[in-house]
């Protein structure tokens, strides 16, 4: 038994894991992270990235949340890229390389900064659960830790197996750490659902026996920006990435050797990622393409060693040889770490609500891989929101819901909890219905007011906020007030490759040409107030896109009137004989909060939620009458 | 709570052999057993046998009559259901309704089957209007519409355009999620064919809407002309009924006249106007007013001059003046005959029936060109299908101009995804609560 009753007890240190522990405790929970192995807090078991498309405006709604990966993204960054320059600011997408040996030590170094989180090692063996309630943990050592709320984040270990080649695969939460399969069992007993997931990582070669002179070279940005706008510690130098490209021979490799993949020779029933194929499924899946991108990423500052991008495979290891050396400039390449593939338990999860607690479960919240997700990212946006959620209801105040209009990360929840995932579910901008709302550039601004309602931010960053939000206020309306003259607006203008004004013009007006920068404009003026950098993109593209994001807005302010009728939890949908038997089987199991989440349940038709929306009516007429 | 459980007499009030009453809903078996003798058994779905209802309070004989019931996965209205074929009449069909009444249903609002059968998503929008015209149409090209909606011709037809555009966003949506994989991202003037493309089949349907909604209402011949043209006899002639008093006297015709019609398969409301004339008469003079008002909304206007004159200075003027089409009809050609008029007339004698054929393909072909070269009736018979399809064309418009203008991908495919919601709207998978009022407020009880 240790000490007395913590508010949140975390099991896991990944990114699930420390957010939640940290997030927990800036609420103002009492938090004890427990996790097998104290030396590996925020490791990245995959690709040594941070970021990309959708899952970089996540890392910034993170960093909005107060959460840490944004910074510690910042701090071990060794090249940053904004992804997607060539099409709209909407889907802009930061992107940084780290070093793999850098980040967990920012990440560790955060987390000790939150003093009122305590760090254990040992092996969850057991929830202890009273009176149908979770209310604590016990090791494998016997020791006992009791908590109001649980959160459970570990992400690939529960009963996980790892494949390279054939047979039967070892059991392992990730290469050199052992599985947990006792924890599954407990999981299997309380009657939690469960199935199998699956999922890959490429082989690992050394830069020294790699000829990069053939290779394309990929650098990061000129341009600097950070992932978080708490960042202020200087950055580390930039590294660059190499492209290369398979060959037919890569593909002949690959076919010779189906029977001995792991994947393909039926070890292996889950079902993995169609986004993040290995080798072996885009050979067979895509027979036509001529050849395939490889990244070459470097894992660090003082090491030379490569993740190989795009080459996840779980072939014996003389197989991944011959793959990776039939690309060209990787004909002497020395493999490093093989390849493996890895199936693990997940928790189907539908069985949580928007607060990702089960619902079946008082007192336990599941956040990252557990709940069938993958990326770092993803992990992370859950994980601060599980952990949130655990201290909130620990210390008895609101929960923090947000909603698919707020952020991706309510997205995500939002499409895990009503719709599930047969696949390893992974954010796409597409996911959203309202992506013009939710860019990387606004994260601050939208869920500023929110993190400070749930006391996940700082007084000093609640300042910095506020700063940013009158410099936001004020230069919008400097913009839509004042007028350039020609001699003032000239340098801007060519600089954005533009016809000239004849006449003083608005601000706003001239922001509408493509490429006109604020911070051009603003430099011409001398009665233009000061703003931060990293707020001039979130205004420029207010005012650019106003017309477009008036309209997104109250088509999300239309949704929401919808979305936010209350489903009665007594409603008997068993009953609703004008709903369908599917919908009445689905609606009854997942028992939906609002007319929203019922729509997005698959199964669930528009002429079943007209049916719900009658059956509200009527309810609303019977009520009006009785009362 | 469940939902409650309907009945109506489902066919027309009045003398006939039998008359079938309907029950949807929950409890429409239960019901059915009230009616039944104590010892009589529910005959099994689909089935049709002989029963005797009996009024569930005094236990006292209607009816005997023939009983069918539907399980609910296998009802029109997706509902347990049933229907009684009694005997016809004005007594018995009304006893029986007030017997399920008793036994707890409630009778059923206008479109209460139908509109439960588009809730419970057996029929989509489209076809739960095309059911209300196919009972309403008066002419064979109405009803070959409506069965080719019914039947799910339509609504097969925007869906596929709904797939199409839902194909070219995920192609947009590919490159903007995928910005570094293997295929590059789909170029711009591949979306824009694939997008004109659909927006050409939306144009295609588009164009015989002004038809489609003639095809349900009737297109508006108005016959006009000076006094004593013959006007009424030629609507008499074209109705095959004496419908308007035809005299020598002009200006017999005070009032305008309208009658329906069939003309060649397709529907048609004739209107016989006063002669147009300075009055000398009040009550003629507003005939005359009313008259103008006709013309103005008219698809066709037959202006009649007697054959073998010259036509005066008013009449050329009303000729080019008109705000809608017009054709000449020189009629009385019995008595000029052999005198010629022009090619751009329709030449009519009625006594012996002479041009009468060629007026008719005339009338046909004029109203309803584009079916003609389509050949196919028209599909889109109502201004909301129109409204939710220029709306969708406006929409695929304005992407095509954000486009190549060069305004970034994820702000022109709002644009795309309003075209969608236009299409998901004519469906009613998306359908706003006055949509359906309006669709389901047009039937009368029992459908």
């Amino acid at each position: 038994m240790i000490g007395t009753e913590f508010d949140v007890v975390v099991i896991g240190g990944g990114h699930a894991g420390t957010e939640a522990a940290c997030a927990a405790e800036r609420i103002g929970a009492r938090v004890l992270l427990v996790t097998g192995n104290l030396g590996a807090l925020g490791q990245m078991s995959c690709n040594p990235a941070i970021g990309g498309v959708a899952k970089g405006t996540v890392v910034r709604e993170i960093d909005a949340l107060g959460g840490i990966m944004a910074r510690a993204g910042d701090r071990a960054r060794i090249q940053f890229r904004m992804l997607n320059r060539s099409k709209g600011p909407a889907v802009w997408a930061p992107r940084v390389q780290c070093d793999r040996h850098r980040y967990p030590e920012v990440v560790r170094e955060l987390v000790e900064q939150h003093s009122g989180v305590r760090l254990f090692q040992g092996i969850v063996t057991g929830l202890i659960i009273r009176n149908g309630r979770v209310c604590g943990v016990r090791t494998r050592e016997g020791v006992e830790i009791s908590a109001r709320n649980v959160v459970l984040t570990t992400g690939t270990f529960l009963r996980g197996r790892i494949h390279i080649g054939t047979g039967s695969g070892v059991p392992g939460g990730r290469a050199g750490d052992p599985a947990t399969v006792e924890l599954a069992h407990q999981m299997d007993d309380i009657g939690v659902e469960t199935a199998r997931f699956k999922t890959g990582t490429p082989p690992r070669i050394d830069g020294r026996s790699v000829d990069l002179a053939r290779l394309q070279r990929q650098d990061g940005d000129e341009e600097h920006l950070r992932l978080s706008v708490w960042t202020r510690e200087p950055l580390l130098p930039q590294r660059p990435c190499w492209i290369a490209w398979t060959t037919d021979r890569t593909r002949a490799c690959v076919e010779d050797a189906l029977s001995q993949s792991a994947l393909y020779g039926g070890e292996i029933a889950g079902r993995g990622p169609r986004y993040c194929p290995s080798i072996e499924d885009k050979v067979v899946r895509f027979p036509d393409a001529e050849r395939h991108q490889l990244f070459l990423e470097p894992e660090g500052l003082y090491t030379t060693e490569i993740y190989l991008n795009g080459l996840s495979t779980s072939l014996p290891l003389d197989v991944q040889e011959a793959v990776v050396r039939s690309v060209p400039g990787l004909e002497q390449a020395v493999i490093t770490r093989p390849g493996y593939a890895i199936e693990y338990d997940y928790y189907p999860p539908h069985q949580l609500d928007a607060t990702l607690r089960l619902k079946e479960m008082e007192g336990l919240y599941l956040a990252g891989q557990i709940n069938g997700t993958t990326g770092y990212e993803e992990a992370a946006g859950q994980g601060l929101l599980a952990g949130a959620n655990a201290a909130l209801d620990a210390l008895e105040k609101e929960p923090v819901v947000l909603e698919r209009d707020e952020a991706f990360i309510g997205v995500m929840v939002d499409d895990l909890v009503t719709r599930g995932t047969d696949e390893p579910y992974r954010l796409f901008t597409s996911r959203a219905e309202f992506r013009l709302l939710l860019r990387q550039d606004n994260a601050h601004t939208r869920l500023g007011q929110i993190a400070e309602k749930a006391g996940l931010l700082t007084e000093r960053q609640l300042e910095s906020l506020r700063v940013r939000r009158e410099q936001r206020a004020e230069t919008l309306g400097w913009a839509r007030a004042t007028s350039l003259t020609p001699e003032e607006a000239g340098p801007a203008l060519e600089a954005a490759d533009t016809v000239q004004i004849a006449e003083p013009t608005r601000v706003d007006r001239l922001l509408r040409r493509p490429k006109v920068r604020i911070r051009d404009l603003l430099a011409a003026s001398a009665a233009a107030p000061t703003l931060d950098p990293d707020a001039a993109t979130e205004v420029e593209n207010d005012l650019r896109y106003e017309g477009y994001l008036v309209r997104e807005r109250e088509r999300a302010e239309q949704v929401r009137r919808r979305e936010h009728l209350p489903l009665p939890a007594s409603l008997a949908y068993e009953s609703l004989q004008t709903v369908s038997t599917e919908a009445r089987q689905k609606l009854s199991r997942i028992r939906p909060r609002t007319i929203g989440q019922a729509a997005r349940i698959p199964g669930v038709r528009p002429t079943d939620i007209q049916s719900l929306l009658v059956e509200l009516r009527r309810r609303e007429l019977v009520g009006e009458r009785s009362t | 709570m469940e939902g409650d459980t309907i009945a109506a007499i489902a066919t027309a009030q009045g003398a006939g052999a039998i008359a079938v009453v309907r029950i949807s809903g929950p409890r429409a078996l239960p019901v059915l057993g009230e009616l039944l003798a104590p010892d009589a058994s529910l005959p099994a779905p689909r089935e049709a046998r002989l029963r005797s209802l009996h009024d569930p309070g005094s236990g006292e004989l209607i009816d005997r009559a023939l009983v069918v019931t539907f399980r609910a996965s296998a009802s029109f209205t997706g509902e347990d259901a049933a229907e009684l074929s009694c005997h016809g009449g004005r007594l018995t069909p009304a006893l029986v309704l007030a017997a399920t009444l008793a036994a707890g249903c409630r009778h059923a609002d206008p479109g209460e089957f139908t509109r439960r059968a588009y809730l419970n998503g057996k029929l989509d929008l489209l076809q739960a209007e095309a059911i209300g015209e196919l009972i309403d149409a008066d002419s064979p090209a109405l009803r070959r519409s409506a069965v080719f909606r019914m039947e799910r011709g339509l609504s097969e037809r925007i869906e596929g355009l709904r797939e199409a555009l839902i194909r070219v966003d995920a192609l947009l949506s590919y490159g903007i999620d995928f910005p570094e994989e293997d295929e590059p991202p789909v170029s711009n003037e591949a979306i824009l064919a694939a997008v004109s493309e659909a927006g050409a089949r939306i144009e295609q349907l588009l164009r015989t809407a002004p038809e489609g909604q003639r095809l349900r209402r009737g297109a508006l011949v108005v016959l006009a002309g000076r006094p004593n043209s013959g006007k009424s006899s030629l609507f008499n002639a074209l109705l095959g009924r004496e419908r308007a008093i035809v005299t020598e006297v002009p200006g017999t015709t005070r009032d305008a006249l309208e009658a329906d019609t069939t003309i060649e398969g397709y529907p048609f409301r004739l209107v016989d106007t006063a002669g147009l004339r300075t009055a000398t008469d009040r009550v003629e003079a507003m005939g005359i007013e009313v008259a103008r008002r006709y013309l103005g909304e008219a698809d066709l206007v037959l202006f009649c001059a007697e054959a073998g004159r010259e036509l005066g200075e008013d009449e050329r003027r009303f000729l080019q003046d008109s705000p809608s089409p017009v054709l000449l009809v020189r009629t009385k050609a019995d008595a000029a005959r052999g005198i010629e008029t022009g090619s751009k007339s329709v030449r009519v004698a009625i006594p012996d029936g002479e041009g009468l054929a060629r007026l008719r393909r005339e009338l046909r072909e004029r109203a309803f060109a584009g079916s003609a070269a389509e050949e196919e009736v028209p599909l889109l018979t109502r201004e909301r299908h129109a409204r939710a399809l220029r709306g969708s064309t406006a929409a695929l418009e304005e992407f095509q101009r954000a486009l190549e203008e060069g305004e970034p991908p994820e702000f022109a495919s709002v644009h795309l995804r309003d075209a969608v919601s236009g299409l998901e709207e004519l469906v009613g998978r998306v359908s706003p609560d006055d949509v359906l009022d309006e669709v389901f407020g047009r039937f009368c009880v029992g459908k």
